[in-house]
């Protein structure tokens, strides 16, 4: 269930409502194919953001984000609050279930999704339609880094040295902002074939 | 599936990057001494000239850190993305590495970045 | 999503690229910091200036470096100088008439020299020059001998010897050769500091070969000051500068030179016309370089047991001692500025001294 989205992208309005009542005491709930769709793809975002916690990566100690991949399909498919919908409840939901729930680790997580949803907002509401998932994708990649150091050393680490983690650091998340972007071009076309 | 604004962040970001290693990184030289942070108070400054292993008593529990051929390293770390140890050997002034989650990091330092001047 | 790449389609996230861009650059804009380093006055001179105006702080520089130079040509102890040229007329019984700005650094170097019991002797030239430091670089060699030293202790050259008449300068002793190494370093200083006022210049460190004199603010902390361990590669204590300050060693590694094992360090006692052998450093803080610089030399050559009455004579407050065995002494004012780097090892004790 997602909260209603007033204002659904064009992109995403290439199924038909197909409305399911649910009534309760007091409450009644629509939930639409989309939100079916959305919510299957908040799980699979929770379930390889707990992989990627799991798997030991390429690089040590550098995580490629590919939970962000659904974030950024989401972005496309439904639009930008769908998109923090998923990317919240996979933080939050995710973390819950690796036990990393307000740890550090946790903060740095949230911290990178908040800083990139924003930007995310930004880029997503410009007049014109000028970013694709690549250009999405590389922008929140980045941000979501920049918006972990800004964290760790607010509350972490208050040493100016932290920032020298930051260049290497920033490239990788470079490269898997363009690589995540194509994936999420690949992923959606794989998903209007369906 | 590209477009001309994709096209504009990449070169920004390709941009951005070497800049990013100029301002952060500036020019290299061998350290003299390191300070381990906990929490980014500093809790001990050691001579990179003095081999020694110290463990430091963090928030999960203890981090083993080596000093070697005027080299630093995390050994071990009770965190679980063990980033602290991944990082290897410090040894030139402003390296750094830090274990998060157990809230201790080292800083690698020259005695010409800490201080403005030298008197001798 | 089939996307148009017409103009007004991609422009404004275009906008938005360039905009974040130019927020970093902006951002990212280096510190209103200059560095220049002279060499001058025998040694390397290290101007850090803090300023927004680039063009005045490179035109002070400029004025600084010329005056240094100045200062150098006039006062050098061994090559052909005013100095040597009134060196020559003292011990010739000469009168010299000098300038305003010489009679007075002299006889300030004279008035530090007293009260200090004349451990800092700017009157000893003949024994430095005995020692061979009157060359840029003393090569390893025998000492002189014994016999030579004392010949020169006897003939006991003073400051006081000195007589400032209304037509001029002489002496009444004439063994009595001047050498400022222990105090134009100082006076250089502090005239380079009042040239950097002068041309509106309020945040910067002048640090002439590892002495100096802060005045301002680096930005919006205070000037960090590292003070060289006097034993071991690094530093030993760190300082912050307030308002405007000189921080002034005598260290026994600053130049000196070996034969058969034995180290010969440049400080020379004047009583016994041997290196002072039982300090390995002492730093002075003082807010006049001068004074900071020719009292550093005093309290060395004074040592571990005596330097508490020549430092109150002086008027100096903030002292660190460190003797052969690494023991510190300290006084409480000083203690209260002075940062030590790591905590003081066991055998290495920190005494705190009421002045």
């Amino acid at each position: 269930m997602t909260p209603s989205t007033s204002k659904r992208p064009k992109q995403a309005a290439g199924q038909t409502p197909d409305p399911i009542e649910i009534q309760s005491a007091a409450l009644i709930f629509k939930t639409t194919r989309d939100d079916h769709r959305i919510a299957w793809l908040a799980a699979l975002a929770i379930s390889i953001h707990i992989l990627e916690s799991a798997l030991p990566s390429p690089i040590p100690g550098i995580k490629p984000g590919l939970a962000n991949v659904i974030s950024i399909t989401v972005l496309m498919l439904y639009g930008w609050s769908a998109a923090s919908w998923v990317t919240l409840l996979r933080v939050l939901v995710g973390s819950i279930i690796i036990g990393t729930f307000l740890t550090p680790t946790f903060m740095l997580s949230l911290s990178g999704a908040v800083a990139s949803l924003i930007v995310l907002w930004i880029a997503y509401h410009l007049p014109g339609k000028g970013f694709g998932a690549i250009g999405y994708s590389l922008l929140a990649s980045m941000a979501h880094m920049a918006g972990q150091f800004f964290i760790a050393y607010l509350i972490f680490i208050p040493h100016p040295g932290l920032f020298r983690l930051l260049p290497p650091m920033m490239t990788m998340a470079v490269i898997f902002g363009i690589v995540n972007g194509i994936i999420v071009n690949t992923l959606i076309k794989r998903l209007n074939d369906t | 599936m590209i477009t001309r604004a994709d096209i504009f962040a990449i070169a920004f970001a390709i941009l951005l990057l070497p800049s990013l290693y100029i301002n952060l990184w500036g020019e290299a030289a061998a350290g003299d001494s390191a300070a381990i942070l906990i929490g980014g108070e500093e809790y001990l400054r050691v001579s990179l000239t003095e081999d020694q292993t110290i463990t430091i008593p963090g928030k999960l529990g203890d981090s083993i850190i080596e000093i070697h051929n005027n080299s630093i390293r995390f050994v071990s770390s009770p965190c679980r993305g063990k980033q602290c140890v991944h990082s290897g050997w410090l040894k030139e002034g402003g390296e750094f590495a830090a274990c998060l989650p157990n809230r201790i990091s080292v800083a690698v330092s020259r005695a010409d970045m800490r201080y403005d001047t030298i008197n001798f | 999503m089939t996307s148009v790449n017409r103009l007004p389609h991609y422009l404004p996230a275009t906008l938005f690229i360039s905009l974040t861009a130019l927020l970093l650059a902006a951002c990212s804009q280096p510190e209103p910091l200059h560095r220049t380093q002279l060499l001058t006055l025998g040694t390397l001179v290290n101007i850090s200036i803090w300023d927004e105006n680039e063009e005045r702080a490179e035109n002070a520089v400029h004025r600084v470096e010329h005056s240094l130079t100045e200062i150098h040509r006039r006062w050098h102890a061994w090559q052909e100088s005013d100095l040597t040229q009134l060196n020559r007329d003292l011990s010739n019984g000469k009168t010299t008439v000098l300038p305003d700005d010489a009679t007075a650094l002299l006889k300030k170097a004279a008035d530090l020299a007293l009260r200090s019991e004349h451990l800092f002797n700017p009157a000893i030239g003949q024994l430095i020059n005995l020692w061979g430091f009157h060359s840029d670089e003393r090569l390893d060699g025998p000492p002189p001998s014994s016999a030579d030293i004392q010949a020169l202790i006897k003939t006991k050259p003073l400051m006081t010897d000195l007589n400032f008449n209304v037509d001029g300068i002489n002496s009444s002793n004439p063994a009595v050769q001047l050498d400022l190494g222990g105090f134009a370093k100082g006076y250089a200083v502090d005239l380079a500091i009042a040239e950097l006022r002068a041309d509106g210049i309020e945040n910067a460190i002048v640090n002439a070969g590892g002495d100096l004199r802060a005045i301002g603010r680096h930005g919006d902390r205070a000037w960090r000051i590292g003070i060289r361990h006097p034993q071991q590669a690094g530093i030993i204590a760190s300082l912050e500068t307030v308002g405007d300050e000189s921080v002034f060693t005598s260290g026994n590694y600053e130049r000196f030179f070996t034969y058969e094992d034995k180290r010969y360090h440049h400080i020379i006692d004047p009583r016994s016309g041997y290196p002072a052998d039982q300090t390995l450093s002492v730093t002075v803080l003082h807010d006049n370089a001068a004074t900071a610089d020719a009292a550093a030399t005093a309290l060395f050559v004074a040592g571990p047991q005596h330097w508490q009455a020549i430092a109150r004579q002086m008027g100096i407050k903030h002292v660190m001692l460190i003797d052969n065995d690494m023991k510190i002494q300290i006084t409480r004012t000083m203690a209260e500025r002075v940062h030590f780097e790591k905590e003081p090892e066991k055998k290495q004790t920190v005494t705190l001294i009421d002045l």
